[in-house]
C-alpha cells in the first residue's frame, strides 16, 4: 500500500514537471526563457492545440472567403501568417514585451509577411516574396523591420538580415485587447492599413499594390 | 444632471471602444497550427542545431471532437473534406519531392482528402489561398494516393499532423478521433 501511494506520488511529481515543460514549449513571453526549450524526438505523440494559437490574415481581407463566394478572381496580394498570445492580466508594453528589445510581433515561431506582388510600406519599394516581420517597440514609436531569415523562431532575431525597416507612433486605445490581433484596414482594392493592436497599444502600416 | 452627464459620456466612449474592438477578427474555434519537416525546424535554426535543410511545412486549422462522432458522420465518407477546418490546408515543399511515384515541384499546394473506413484518397492540388473544399476542382489536382487508414490506441481529440522520418524519405501523419494515415514522400 505504501509503495504505491509512493509510486502514484512519484508520477504526480514526474507529470507535473513534464506538464509544466510542455507549456513552456507554447510560450508566448518574449524572455529568452523558450531558448532554451528542449527539442523533442519525432513526435511520437499528437500535440495539443497551442496556447498561443496561430492565425493568418489576408488582403483582400478574407481572401479564402471571397474567393469561394466566387467574389475574385484576382490573386491574393498579401498573407500574414503570426501566433497570437494572450494579455491574461498582464501588463504588456514596457511589461512582458519590454521596449528597445526586438520582439517576434506575436508568439512562436516569427511572424511571416508575404507579398504577392510589389508593394508600397509607408513608401518604400518592396520585392515580392516572403519576409519575417518583427518590431522593436518603445513608448512613442514602433520600428517594424522586414527580416529575410525565414523559418525561425521568434526570440532570436539575425540582425544581418535586417532588410528594410518603417517607423510608425504607438495610439492608445480605450480598451485593452486580449488577444494580440493583426487585421487588415481597407482603403481601396488595392491599399491597406496594416493594423497591431494589443492590450492598449495600437499601430498601423500603410501598404498598398 | 452632472452624473448622468458623466456617466452617458463614458457610456458612449465604451460602446464605441467595444464596436471598435469587436471588428477585429475573433480567436478561431479551430485554430491554425503548423508543422515542419525537420520537426521544430525554427527552433533547430535558431539553436543551430538544424542538420537537414526545410523540407516541407503544412498549414492545417485544428477542429476538436468535443464527443462528436467524426469519421462517417461529422465528415462523411466518400467526399472531399478540407482536412481540417476554415482554410483549405496548405502543404509547402521546400524541394522538389516524390509522392506515389511522381514528381511534385517544390511550391505551395493544397491538400484535401476523400476520406473512407479503410482508405483514405489524398488529393494534392494547385488551387491554393482558398476556403475548405467547398469550390473544389478536380481538375486543379496534382495527384491522387491512396493510403490505408490504421487505428490509433488512444482518442485524438484534436486533428493532428505530423512528419516523421521513413525508410524513404519522409511521411505526413494525420491522425484525429481513432483514425491515422501516413502519406509518403520519397525526396
Amino acid at each position: 500500500m505504501k509503495k504505491t501511494l509512493l509510486a502514484a506520488l512519484v508520477s504526480i511529481v514526474f507529470f507535473s514537471c513534464t506538464e509544466r515543460e510542455k507549456k513552456s514549449a507554447g510560450n508566448d513571453t518574449p524572455t529568452k526563457s523558450d531558448a532554451t526549450v528542449k527539442v523533442l524526438p519525432p513526435a511520437s505523440n499528437y500535440t495539443n492545440p497551442d496556447r498561443s494559437p496561430m492565425d493568418m490574415v489576408y488582403f483582400p481581407t478574407d481572401y479564402p472567403l471571397l474567393k469561394m463566394a466566387g467574389k475574385t478572381n484576382a490573386p491574393p496580394l498579401m498573407r500574414i501568417i503570426y501566433s497570437r498570445p494572450q494579455k491574461q492580466g498582464r501588463q504588456i508594453f514596457g511589461g512582458l514585451v519590454k521596449y528597445d528589445v526586438p520582439w517576434r510581433l506575436g508568439a512562436n515561431e516569427a511572424t511571416e509577411i508575404e507579398f504577392f506582388s510589389t508593394a508600397t510600406v509607408a513608401g518604400k519599394t518592396v520585392k515580392p516574396g516572403r519576409y519575417i516581420l518583427y518590431c522593436i517597440p518603445q513608448e512613442t514609436k514602433w520600428t517594424l523591420v522586414l527580416n529575410s531569415n525565414l523559418y525561425s523562431w521568434g526570440l532570436e532575431q539575425n540582425r544581418q538580415k535586417d532588410m528594410m525597416q518603417f517607423e510608425v507612433p504607438v495610439e492608445k486605445t480605450n480598451l485593452a485587447i486580449e488577444y494580440f490581433t493583426i487585421a487588415c484596414e481597407k482603403k481601396s482594392d488595392k491599399s491597406t492599413t496594416l493594423i497591431f493592436i494589443w492590450d492598449d497599444v495600437k499601430t498601423k502600416l500603410p501598404v498598398s499594390f | 444632471m452632472r452624473k448622468t452627464s458623466i456617466l452617458i459620456c463614458l457610456l458612449i466612449s465604451f460602446t464605441f471602444s467595444f464596436s471598435q474592438s469587436s471588428k477585429l477578427p475573433e480567436m478561431d474555434k479551430s485554430p491554425m497550427d503548423v508543422s515542419y519537416y525537420p520537426n521544430n525546424y525554427p527552433i533547430l535554426k535558431i539553436q543551430n542545431k538544424a542538420t537537414e535543410p526545410l523540407v516541407a511545412r503544412i498549414l492545417y486549422s485544428r477542429p476538436q471532437k468535443q464527443g462528436r462522432k467524426i469519421f462517417g458522420e461529422l465528415v462523411e465518407y466518400g467526399k472531399v473534406w478540407r482536412l481540417g477546418a476554415n482554410e483549405a490546408t496548405e502543404i509547402e515543399f521546400y524541394k522538389d519531392v516524390k509522392i506515389g511515384g511522381k514528381k511534385v515541384l517544390k511550391g505551395r499546394y493544397t491538400l484535401y482528402a476523400i476520406v473512407n473506413e479503410n482508405i483514405w484518397t489524398m488529393i494534392l492540388n494547385n488551387d491554393t489561398d482558398t476556403w475548405g473544399a467547398f469550390k473544389y476542382d478536380s481538375k486543379k489536382d496534382v495527384l491522387r494516393i491512396d493510403v490505408s487508414v490504421q487505428k490509433t490506441d488512444e482518442v485524438v481529440e484534436s486533428m493532428s499532423m505530423l512528419f516523421d522520418k521513413s525508410a524513404t524519405g519522409i511521411s505526413l501523419i494525420i491522425a484525429w478521433e481513432q483514425m491515422k494515415v501516413s502519406l509518403p514522400i520519397t525526396l
